[in-house]
């Protein structure tokens, strides 16, 4: 069973470690953990955490480089990158001229060249241009070339909405790069997860695509650098963040902390809801889903991006797949319309909010068979 | 660089006249404090953000100034507002993309010849020849004007564009204002070869790249490359060097990336300064017109102001209703939902 | 909130000092980046300092005839701790609020 970070996660400092290690018997092996492994958890925002997981990864993979508009000077326009042209040098970290296009094909070239890529586009609608190479290159020359040219590259792209930017800077494409072969999605919900998931991200010998909430930038959360998962789970699994009983919410990046408040507020009116953040959007952690729903045998899932086909789509099939004889009500997907996203005024009626998700859910409530 | 050939007739061709001077002027002091006090709305929380043309102002009005809007059209960027000014376009409905009413802008783009803002970096250049080819296709003499930055021409789009329109003479005239910047990357890290105007020659285009803090010679640029354009000699370029005085947004820090003697020996001399000591100079106009000039700035602003101040948000349903022309029942099914479940506005 | 300290910036020709001849700005003000913060008279000349920071002035120092030593503090600013990335705003954290209130009879089986 995995088990909800976010309950040593609430607690502050050490002394909390030590009150949560008499309610579970998971937080007590967490807390040997910690002792042993990492001396110390650290308060910091996702930018920090992000931050941080890139000044490692740089020091620990000499080929490792970083690049894109304004990654470098500036330190990126959200500050991500903050730092670390000065630290590692111009070579690793370095401004592009701006084309998207350019700073993809480019990663081809390096990663080819056996340099681990870590590019960002500076927003998610700035993919678009860069689509070609993303989807024609970056994902199948793997394929094409048998093998023998693995494509290490980590593309880091600030995405969704909720802060009342320009057209294309609040899009969800996560549907868009999971539907193409050879790439894999992920996205962080929160400080710790950003920190560990990039880290991992960054190291492996496949295409990444790495989303990240910048609605959420700004929250602060403990990051325990040596303890990734306290119950164990998988490095490309999903993650229970709060366990229930009546009804599984899924959810993936900004989302899942409206999904958490969402269950603390059901919780007032009876009903235990089970957060699972996905985390992985491509490869899918189908155990943990299966496991979640086997148990609540309610399920819905919440995304930002438009709700046809959308990946809750996949998410409900997957469930269905798993769970149908069980299952007590069809899966709910409460998601953003199939509509280009808003401009700032209207973006609060495009998001999800915690009333459609609960309009959701008690829809599966109620549902009657027959 | 010149190598737009010396051939333009026509009523456009004159000297500028004194009274037409003095409207330029007064076109930039309006940019200039609608500019600056867009800064100050967002400061007030009026609106969210800003993307300021502070330096821009003789690149924006005087290449503005050239439009025909009985028959040309213009594709902007988001950094445009001086054009869209000097076009007479209804600037509460062109200023309610920065209060984040909707993307585009409300004023009509169709009835103004202004295209929808653009936030996409190069986005709307390859609109451009297209809109130029139908005049071509359907005999008319209207010109396409697209703008974008020295950022901007990095993006192969630019390339796909200039070529197209050089292959297929399209009446184009691609207007790159070179303000130096693209957030914090330098032109010199920016454009290879130091200049966008010489990639012309690549496309057998003319170009033109000169002062854009010169409103003069700004319009007689501009009017020049309309009349090769208008005539059937296909596209021109022309690059406007100037000087993104301010920061890239509201939010930006340009401390981060330039200092302030950068700034100052960066931007040269200053376009309304210039203008007005040019008029003086010609006994153009005096200082009680350059004091009525600024009062109308600051009473247009004010105006302008009261208006975004009054702007509500864009009901909801727009959302659902404008996505198509002919929409679907998916989309009705999830606009009913949305009025059930959510509708604020 | 952090303050920003700005010291009195090297004036240039070997001159160590300068004497405040009219403050441009008053604490509580929302100054814009190169924005006349200050008048300032050396033994050379009276210039005017730019601001090199927008931000709200927090604090000034010294009155008109004040001599300040170049490297010494002129002025501090208040930024946000959370600063906007290069558009938008940074979301507020709202409690929750709701409408919707969940009602089910939930049958163990």
């Amino acid at each position: 069973m995995s088990n909800s970070i976010l309950e040593g996660v609430d607690a502050e400092g050490d002394s909390t470690a030590d009150s949560t290690a008499d309610s579970t018997a998971d937080s007590t092996v967490k807390g040997t953990a910690k002792n042993a492994e990492s001396p110390a958890t650290t308060v910091m925002s996702m930018q920090q955490a992000l931050n941080r997981a890139l000044d490692e990864v740089l020091a620990e993979n000499p080929k490792a480089v970083i690049f894109g508009e304004d990654c470098g000077r500036l330190g990126g326009v959200f500050r991500i990158t903050d730092g670390l042209q000065a630290k590692h040098g111009t070579q690793r970290v370095f401004d592009t001229p701006l084309a998207e296009s350019g700073i993809l094909g480019m990663s081809v070239g390096l990663a080819m060249a056996g340099f681990h890529p870590i590019p960002e586009v500076q927003f998610d609608g700035f993919a678009y241009p860069a689509i070609n190479q993303i989807v024609c290159q970056i994902a199948r020359m793997n394929y094409r070339s048998r093998g023998t040219m693995p494509m290490p590259i980590t593309l880091r792209v600030p995405s969704f909405g909720g802060i009342r930017a320009p057209e294309h800077h609040g899009e969800s494409l996560e549907a868009l790069f999971a539907h193409v072969p050879g790439l894999k999605v992920v996205s962080p919900s929160n400080p710790h997860e950003a920190y560990h998931l990039l880290k991992y991200a960054a190291t492996r010998p496949d295409p990444v695509i790495f989303m990240e909430p910048k609605s959420r930038y700004w929250q602060k959360g403990e990051v325990d650098p040596g303890n990734a998962d306290p119950s164990g789970g998988a490095p490309e699994g999903a993650k229970v963040m709060r366990e229930g009983r009546h009804l599984t919410l899924v959810a993936w990046g900004a989302m899942v902390a409206r999904c958490l408040q969402v269950a603390e507020l059901a919780a007032e009116d009876g009903i235990e809801i089970e957060v699972l953040d996905l985390r992985w959007l491509k490869p899918i952690d189908t155990a943990a889903l299966a496991a979640s729903v086997r148990k609540t045998r309610r399920a819905v899932v919440v995304h930002e991006a438009p709700l046809t086909s959308g990946l809750g789509a996949e998410v409900a099939q997957l469930i269905t797949q798993s769970c149908f004889d069980t299952l007590k009500a069809p899966v709910e997907r409460v998601t953003g319309f199939d509509v280009p996203y808003p401009s700032g005024d209207l973006e609060d009626e495009y998001i999800p909010n915690i009333d459609r998700i609960l309009f959701g859910i008690q829809r599966v409530l109620e549902y009657k068979r027959g | 660089m010149d190598t737009l050939p010396l051939a333009v007739t026509g009523d456009d061709a004159g000297p500028l006249t004194p009274a037409q001077l003095r409207e330029l002027y007064s076109l930039m002091v309006a940019v200039r404090h609608l500019d600056t006090s867009a800064i100050a709305w967002q400061r007030q929380g009026i609106i969210p953000g800003y993307a300021p043309e502070l330096g821009q102002e003789a690149a924006q009005v005087g290449s503005g100034y050239a439009v025909d809007t009985t028959r040309d059209f213009v594709f902007p960027t988001y950094r445009e507002m001086g054009v869209a000014r000097t076009m007479g376009v209804d600037m509460v409905g062109y200023m309610s993309t920065h209060k984040a009413t909707w993307h585009g802008g409300l004023y009509d783009p169709v009835e103004s010849r202004l295209a929808p803002i653009q936030a996409v970096v190069a986005g709307s250049v390859l609109h451009a020849v297209g809109w130029a080819h139908g005049q071509t296709l359907e005999q008319k003499d209207g010109v396409a004007l697209t703008y974008f930055g020295d950022g901007a021409s990095s993006q192969g789009d630019v390339h796909e564009a200039m070529n197209f329109a050089a292959v297929m003479k399209a009446p184009v005239v691609f207007f790159v204002q070179n303000n130096g910047w693209a957030i914090s990357v330098p032109t010199d890290r920016q454009v290879a070869g130091g200049s966008v105007a010489a990639r012309a020659a690549g496309y057998g285009m003319p170009a033109l790249q000169i002062d854009g803090n010169d409103v003069v010679a700004v319009v007689e640029a501009t009017r020049r490359a309309f009349g090769h354009a208008r005539s059937g000699n296909g596209p021109v370029l022309i690059e406007a060097m100037t000087y993104r005085r301010g920061p890239h947004s509201t939010s930006d820090d340009p401390g981060r990336y330039r200092s302030l003697d950068e700034e100052r020996d960066g931007a040269g001399a200053d376009p309304l300064e210039r203008l007005k000591q040019r008029l003086l100079a010609d006994g153009a106009a005096d200082e009680a017109f350059f004091a009525d000039a600024l009062a109308a700035a600051k009473a247009e602003e004010e105006q302008i102001r009261t208006g975004i101040q009054a702007l509500g948000s864009r009901p909801g349903t727009e959302m659902f209703d404008l996505v198509f022309q002919e929409t679907t029942p998916a989309l009705q099914a999830q606009a009913a939902n949305w009025r059930e479940e959510s509708e604020h506005v | 909130m952090a303050e920003i300290s700005f010291p009195l910036p090297d004036l240039g020709e070997g001159l160590i000092e300068a004497t405040v001849l009219e403050w441009l700005v008053s604490p509580g003000e929302q100054v814009e980046r190169n924005q006349p913060l200050v008048e300032v008279e050396t033994t050379k000349s009276a210039v005017e300092l730019p601001s090199p920071q927008a931000g709200k002035v927090v604090r000034i120092y010294g009155g008109p005839g004040d001599k300040i030593n170049v490297g010494e503090p002129l002025i501090e600013f208040e930024v946000p701790d959370n600063t906007a990335g290069i558009v938008g705003t940074v979301p507020k954290e709202e409690a929750p609020k709701r409408r919707v209130r969940l009602s089910a009879v939930l049958d163990e089986d």
